[in-house]
């Protein structure tokens, strides 16, 4: 086998060969294959994710174990993390969308989290395969996610020619766990079993993460569809129950989740972590089909597997628990002192001897140059701004028509999302609200990945995703305790592509940074490329925030006639990346860039407005503009309110645009001027309009638009068709 | 009051029904599927799932689990009211305790939403409901399009066995309201002291959940006049 053939270059073979002081043979070259994939190592995104803000009051975990972990109250922990599955679901979209699931689930069970809620975050393509992708990637989700039992319980859908062939699947899961519950990768001691628990291992899966996962996509992924695992929510319920009551009695070590590059990734991340060896016995892991050889069991990514170190003495006990729940369970190798990860069989033990450290720690990181940070900053596309002189009536129709724009019910309502009952507010909302059983607080989630945004400016739209999250948390007065980052981009051997790169995480390392927000781990997925055609650099952002009254959400639409409605924003609305803009203008211009100052006085003035300001309705302004966050909340208001708007000038960049910073407000009269009065002076805010009792919306400029409650509920329901 | 909710490998909708009865301050007693004798109690659940993953069709194989030898039994014995949700339904149909069986939503797809159920006929047992009351409660199936044998359907409407139908805000029956292809509508059916329903009562148990109907549903078949 040469280094080529596992997807290392000249210069890592020679790196690995200089550390070991010899040649690696083939199985153990395998495993450095894999290890120092793209998708395990994280060597050309990790001297980037350094920038991130990892630190907060509510941190717990941050990044670098299974899923971060932040403080909800004394009592109650939540574990957290977004991963993607964008490959395999190109390849093959129900399995690849379903395995996605199971492993970002199974990720909040190995930090001894019970999951409560998923979110989902999908980019499609504009042309006809990709609908039919769309249509299996939902049931992939909600296949896994359904049968599981856990609520998808809020997420968003973008659209895009440059996601045709590379679609984006990405997933965050939310977990609780005791906050005296302390369980990781990290505390195998010498002489405790590995125990690998849950489906036996098969030859699905094998290259997932090395070859589909860090290799960009050309002509023809027919032969790449057995690279892609098969999902069983059956066994992966079986699989959590089990690990979380194996986790309860508090007699494991550690615990490690099986996904990408299977046994070798999980231990070598295992001893690695805990600074210690292990001897694993081959012929005791259990194998679905006979004759594997050594390399394809370290490689396979079959999936619903656990690994649980116990020691000894213990080991009765816990495999109890795995009998009741009648899951496969086998001792395959034992935690040794010095740190040498030795593999082999009982005929030949030492079949592959390699130090963690150079394993699992030594892979070279791409260099990042010093100024980088800075040239994302700098790097402002200057472009003439689109300005439409006219205004049409049919315009907002067909804005919120748009597919990014109108109900995602056909998506969400193919989703479980109350079960658990703990969903207040589910995918009907811009963002969910859940309540904890175990606390009086509950959770805000909310999740968003304005790609078209960074097209043009990936900074801007790094700072975007984090501003577009943290905006929707605000509007409940939640209080953000941490971000979760996917990172979507193309191949970063390509100049163009890590500049990209570079900028976008400089785009959410400064905003979440200025909001005060850590970010405490999440998943990089690059290499989104078909035949040269990177997609746009994509952020997904999900943020876990704290609800002090989750059971009395802020309302998201007026209530009563006589209502005022105030805007929020900032003075600079351009149309860049907007809705608007991809129908009405011939070519793309860059999204307008967040005043990060201002911004962070508007978030705290809009959140402490939500906590106590009485009688209020709060919206963000996203995709769409105002028109669309407007036409949603007179969708949403009781059926006899109507809604008059007097628009600002310029009134296509006011009513279209999407910059983030934009809230309304719906409030009482008698609260109006205190209102006003108390906003900081920074802040921009107008009373714009009143509801009324007429049933219809109306927008008053130079001329009056005037649409009907039955014609927005129709467009917002099944699209505009003109 | 003791009532058991059985859970067989798969079943996910157990731990939010065990709450339920919780919060209606009954004692819930959970059972494992493989027990082969019941512990004395008054009733029993089969709560919502995926029991077995739904692999061949949804609860054929756990209508054959050992416990169901003994749920059977206490029921041709004892009269024991039974209570099928969802999966549940599926399994208490697949075991011929009820009549008819759930096909996939003529969709194709998976489906949660929250309906209207009208009341058709008040199963045995049940307190505080009457033909034509509304329940506002979710469903969240794949196989949840009841159908019976061709003919069998007047015999099921005139022997009182239709329990529930899928209505419009205001009790009108149609196609319209009919989410997932149940013929004549049809989201709950009893047999004696068996009853099963798609739909989730046990979701529907507070206003900031959506609906107390739930509440409402549960206490009458526990035989409590609610309040």
């Amino acid at each position: 086998m040469t280094y080529e053939e596992v997807g290392l270059t000249a210069e890592e073979f020679t790196h690995i060969c200089d550390q070991m002081g010899r040649v690696p043979n083939d199985l153990e070259l395998g495993l450095f294959g894999v290890l120092w994939s793209e998708h395990c190592s994280y060597k050309s995104s990790k001297n980037l994710l350094a920038w991130l803000p990892h630190d907060g009051p509510a941190v717990v975990q941050g990044p670098g174990e299974n899923a971060g972990v932040v403080q909800l109250d004394d009592k109650v922990h939540v574990a957290f993390k977004v991963e993607s599955h964008n490959h395999p679901s190109y390849v093959e979209p129900v399995q690849g969308a379903a395995t996605g699931v199971g492993g970002i689930l199974r990720d909040i069970v190995a930090m001894g989290a019970r999951p409560v809620a998923l979110a989902d975050s999908l980019r499609f393509g504009t042309d006809d395969p990709s609908q039919h992708l769309q249509h299996a990637v939902v049931e992939g989700v909600g296949a896994y996610g359904n049968a599981i039992g856990i609520p998808t319980v809020t997420g968003e859908v973008g659209y895009g020619a440059v996601y045709d062939k590379n679609p984006l699947v990405n997933v965050m899961a939310v977990g609780l766990l005791p906050a005296q519950r302390k369980i990781s990768a990290r505390g195998a001691r010498p002489g405790s079993y590995l125990l690998l628990v849950g489906q036996p291992t098969g030859r699905d899966g094998i290259h997932g993460a090395s070859l589909l996962a860090s290799q960009d996509f050309g002509e023809g992924t027919e032969h790449m569809r057995p690279t892609v695992q098969v999902g069983d929510p059956f066994m992966g319920k079986l699989l959590m129950e089990a690990t979380l009551a194996a986790v309860e009695t508090g007699l494991l070590d550690a615990v490690q989740d099986l996904g990408a590059a299977g046994l070798t990734s999980a231990i070598a991340e295992l001893v690695y972590r805990s600074q210690v060896g292990a001897q694993v016995w081959l012929d005791d892991v259990p194998c679905r089909e006979p004759h594997m050889t050594p390399y394809e069991i370290m490689l396979s990514e079959t999936q619903e597997r656990m690994l649980l170190i116990v020691a000894p003495h213990h080991l009765e006990a816990i495999e109890a628990i795995m009998n009741h729940w009648e899951l496969p369970h086998r001792v395959i190798g034992e935690v040794t002192e010095e740190p040498l990860l030795v593999i082999g069989t009982r005929d030949n033990p030492r079949q592959a001897v390699l130090p963690p450290e150079i394993l699992a720690g030594a892979c070279p990181l791409k260099p990042v140059p010093a100024n980088g940070r800075d040239k994302g900053r700098q790097l402002v596309p200057s472009m003439p701004a689109f300005k439409p002189l006219t205004l049409e009536r049919e315009w907002g129709l067909n804005v919120l028509g748009a597919p990014e724009c109108k109900s995602r019910a056909p998506i969400y309502q193919r989703y479980d999302s109350m079960i658990l009952t703990n969903t207040v507010w589910g995918p009907d909302h811009p963002l969910a609200v859940l309540r904890v059983k175990d606390s009086t607080a509950g959770l805000a989630i909310a999740v968003r990945g304005p790609g078209r945004y960074a097209a043009l400016d990936p900074y801007s739209g790094g700072m975007a995703a984090v501003a577009r999250v943290i905006s929707l948390l605000a509007t409940q007065g939640a209080q953000p305790l941490g971000l979760t980052d996917g990172i979507n981009a193309g191949n970063p051997d390509r100049e163009d592509v890590f500049q990209d790169l570079m900028a976008l995480l400089a785009g959410i390392a400064d905003a979440s940074q200025a909001l005060g927000v850590p970010v405490t781990g999440g998943n990089v997925s690059l290499h989104n490329e078909t035949s040269g055609h990177p997609i746009w650099p994509t952020a997904v952002i999900g943020a876990v925030g704290r609800h002090s009254c989750p059971l009395e959400p802020v309302p998201d639409a007026p209530m009563a006639a006589g209502m005022d409605i105030l805007w929020v924003g900032p003075e600079d609305l351009g149309l860049g990346g907007s809705i608007f803009e991809s129908l009405y203008s011939p070519r793309l211009t860059p999204y307008p860039r967040a005043n990060l100052t201002q911004l962070a006085e508007v978030l705290a003035w809009v959140t402490s407005l939500a906590r106590t300001a009485p009688g209020i309705a709060l919206r963000t302004i996203e995709e769409g503009g105002l028109f669309v966050a407007m036409s949603r909340a007179f969708i949403k208001a009781p059926e006899k309110l109507g809604i008059t708007v007097k628009a600002d000038d310029p009134v296509v960049e006011w009513l279209f645009s999407e910059a983030v910073g934009q809230f309304l407000i719906f409030s009482t009269p008698e609260s109006t001027a205190r209102l006003l009065e108390e906003s900081p002076k920074s802040v921009t805010v107008r009373v714009v309009g009143q509801t009324t009792l007429d049933g219809a919306l109306q927008f008053r400029a130079h001329k009056t638009l005037h649409y009907s409650r039955e014609e927005l509920e129709r467009t917002f329901a099944q699209g505009y068709r003109g | 009051m003791r009532v058991g909710v059985i859970s067989f490998p798969g079943s996910n909708c157990d731990d939010d029904t065990l709450n339920a009865l919780a919060a209606l301050g009954v004692e819930g007693v959970p059972l494992w599927y493989q027990q082969t004798e019941l512990p004395p109690v008054d009733r029993l659940i089969l709560p919502g799932g995926f029991s077995y993953g739904d692999y061949l069709r949804s609860g054929a194989l756990a209508a054959q689990a050992p416990i169901m030898a003994s749920v059977e039994q206490a029921i041709a014995t004892q009269a024991m009211p039974v209570l099928g949700i969802c999966n549940g339904f599926q399994i208490l149909c697949e075991r011929g305790l009820l009549p008819g069986a759930l096909r996939p939503n003529v969709s194709g797809e998976f489906l949660c939403t929250w309906e209207t159920l009208r009341v058709v006929s008040v199963p045995q047992g049940f307190v505080g409901l009457k033909t034509g009351d509304l329940l506002r409660m979710p469903i969240a199936h794949h196989e949840g399009a009841f159908a019976v044998e061709p003919g069998f359907l007047s015999t099921l409407f005139d022997q009182g066995q239709v329990f529930l139908q899928y209505s419009d805000p205001d009790g009108q029956v149609h196609a319209l309201t009919n989410p997932n292809g149940s013929v004549a509508n049809i989201a709950g059916i009893s047999q004696g002291s068996v009853t099963g329903l798609m739909p989730h009562p046990e979701r529907a148990m507070a206003q900031y959940l959506g609906s107390v109907d739930g509440r409402r549903f549960l206490k009458a078949w526990l035989g409590e006049e609610d309040q």
